[in-house]
């Protein structure tokens, strides 16, 4: 009795085998779940590569560069306010982004930890504001100044900036390095007044099924 | 006995309803043939796993008929999931198991695939006058083609090195190196030309239908691509009495036969093995089980056989149940082949007429298409997409 028994639990084992091994087709694939995308400090070495600009690389980026223009001696020490226009950052890396954003945050980040010690224009504002200077003009609205005197300030600085990016992708996953760079350019001499970077790396790696 | 048969259906249930929780209960997307009507139906209505191919699909169509704002969302949000697959995934988990079928994974496609969606997102971007934005694009896009196992036909794409050579010159850079490199990938047809930083008329050309997917092997476990004979093989472009050949460049179909080895081969190749091994096990077991039942004289040999018989049963069921078979979803409304042409034209207006040609040169009248191009004043790039299942008469 005890053999057939024993033999009933063989039966079910194998059976019971069998489901368990139910789920392993991928049993000898390296990272069959993937791996989540973790962010990295540049000089951290990596086991893949990367993902794209995200929000959090825009605050980190832009919160040091508004506090290395605060710092120059040009900015801090001037005499008079100076003015600042944004010029469209060069955007040379694999990811397609809202170019302006980076500028938008450190002017905010400006006008807002640092009033009156630098001023921005609105260049991006001009047929607007022209359009207003006529209407002025023209006696169509009101004017608390002569409007015949043109009081569009020219810039003191222009501000500027690349994003440049290296890729890497194997089978094996993804990496993106990329590095921010911005510029504050004397806009009478040309010269590079103020510089500085920030980089960021990361890397990815999508689940087995993906790849 | 009765309590071995009771426990094995016991079993056999269990692993009959395993797959089971997760069920998706949505209603069949009922479709009309009609892409830009079945397009966003599927996508509001249809599986999640979906969405991305009718993204793709919908996308496509829209650029045809000239709707490129509808365009751009679609391929917007496709390109949202496609950079987001980082990690685990639950149905990706799911679908490299026994039982659940690749195509239970969300879609995000193959190499070919993916990189035209960074294709059409970079036409998009440059129309609207964002060349750094389009360069981009087609560099993911090429990057997208470094995915696949193999080193040898790793980011080969002419067009996408060419144009971002392009965009590298438009925007006041150097385009040489990427220029080089296009250089070095055409292997297939004629060398594209130099550079001309004037040309203010871009024309995006592609004809042709793309390569379909099917599953072959003994249980579909093989993924395998076909395509049909070309009606086109090149373009000409006519406009102010000017022509432009546009050759292709890029074949997708040879793009999608020389991806190299997925990953997920081998999970279905395993799969494929697992349900061929439980397979034989099981015929082993019920001829094995009937045969020493039917042949004992005894009760417990009689019993034996029978248990056997039943585990055979068992391991039959679960053989049936394995999937191996490959995820044929595919975006099927690509193109073939792909072209550009670029000219400079006078700001104004100005009627293109493309014509589509078979192979040896014979004209295809019933495939020409007008366009009437707008060409602005200022230093902006006139970005025209044209595809020989484009609908014309448009104005851009």
């Amino acid at each position: 009795m005890n053999t057939i028994k024993n033999k009933y639990w063989s039966v079910l084992m194998v059976t019971a085998t069998a489901g368990w091994l139910a789920g392993c087709a991928s049993s000898g694939v390296k990272n069959p779940s993937g791996v989540p995308v973790t962010e990295m400090r540049p000089d951290e070495r990596g086991f893949v590569a990367g993902t794209g600009v995200e929000s959090q690389d825009l605050v980190s980026v832009t919160d040091k560069m508004a506090r290395g223009i605060l710092g120059i001696p040009q900015i801090a020490g001037a005499q008079g306010v100076p003015r600042v226009v944004l010029d469209p950052v060069k955007n040379e890396t694999r990811f397609p982004i809202n170019k302006d954003i980076f500028l938008t945050r450190i002017r905010a980040q400006l006008n807002e930890k640092a009033a009156g010690k630098v001023l921005f224009l609105a260049r991006d504002r001009m047929d607007a504001l022209q359009h207003e200077r006529d209407l002025k003009l023209s006696g169509q609205v009101t004017s608390t100044s002569d409007p015949k005197i043109v009081e569009f300030k020219g810039a003191d600085f222009f501000l500027t900036g690349s994003l440049q990016g290296l890729t890497t992708k194997t089978s094996a996953g993804t990496s993106d390095y990329i590095l921010y760079a911005f510029q504050l350019i004397d806009a009478r001499t040309s010269d590079i007044i103020w510089e500085s970077s920030a980089e960021i790396k990361k890397q990815g790696l999508e689940d087995a099924a993906y790849r | 006995m009765k309590k071995l048969c009771a426990a094995c259906l016991a079993v056999t249930s269990l692993l009959l309803f395993s797959g089971c929780a997760t069920t998706e209960k949505k209603p069949a997307v009922v479709l009309t043939g009609n892409i830009l009507v079945d397009g966003p139906n599927a996508i509001a209505n249809g599986p999640k796993r979906d969405k991305v191919l009718w993204e793709y699909r919908t996308a496509a169509a829209c650029m045809r008929a000239g709707r490129y704002p509808e365009a751009k969302q679609y391929l917007d949000d496709a390109l949202l999931a496609l950079g987001g697959i980082y990690g685990k995934d639950k149905d990706a988990s799911k679908a490299r198991g026994y039982f659940h079928e690749e195509s239970k994974k969300t879609f995000i496609g193959e190499p070919y695939e993916r990189v035209m969606a960074y294709y059409y997102r970079g036409i998009l971007y440059w129309m609207d006058g964002e060349p750094d934005n389009a360069r981009a694009c087609f560099r993911s896009g090429q990057i997208e083609d470094s995915s696949s196992e193999g080193e040898q036909y790793n980011a080969d794409y002419v067009l996408l090195d060419y144009l971002d050579g392009l965009a590298s010159v438009k925007l006041g850079g150097d385009g040489s190196d990427a220029f080089k490199r296009a250089l070095a990938e055409d292997k297939k047809f004629g060398k594209p030309p130099a550079y001309d930083a004037e040309a203010n008329v871009l024309f995006f050309v592609e004809f042709s239908p793309g390569p379909r997917k099917y599953a072959a092997g003994e249980y579909r476990e093989e993924l395998h691509f076909s395509i049909a004979r070309p009606p086109v093989h090149s373009a000409v472009v006519s406009v102010d009495g000017r022509t432009l050949r546009a050759h292709p460049y890029d074949d997708l179909w040879f793009q999608a036969t020389t991806r190299g080895g997925r990953v997920m081969d081998h999970v279905l190749a395993n799969k494929a093995v697992f349900k061929k091994s439980t397979d034989i096990a099981g015929d082993v077991g019920i001829i094995g089980g009937a045969t020493t039942a039917m042949a004992s004289r005894n009760q417990t040999g009689q019993e034996v056989g029978l248990g056997l018989l039943a585990a055979g049963i068992i391991t039959k069921v679960v053989s049936s149940a394995a999937t191996p078979a490959a995820d044929t979803r595919a975006w099927d409304n690509l193109p073939r082949y792909l072209s550009f042409a670029a000219l400079k034209l006078s700001p104004g207006p100005h009627v293109a007429t493309i014509e589509f040609q078979a192979e040896g040169g014979a004209p295809l009248p019933n495939l020409t298409k007008t366009i009437t191009i707008n060409v602005p004043a200022d230093k902006h790039d006139k970005v025209v997409f044209v595809s020989d299942a484009s609908i014309t008469p448009q104005t851009l």
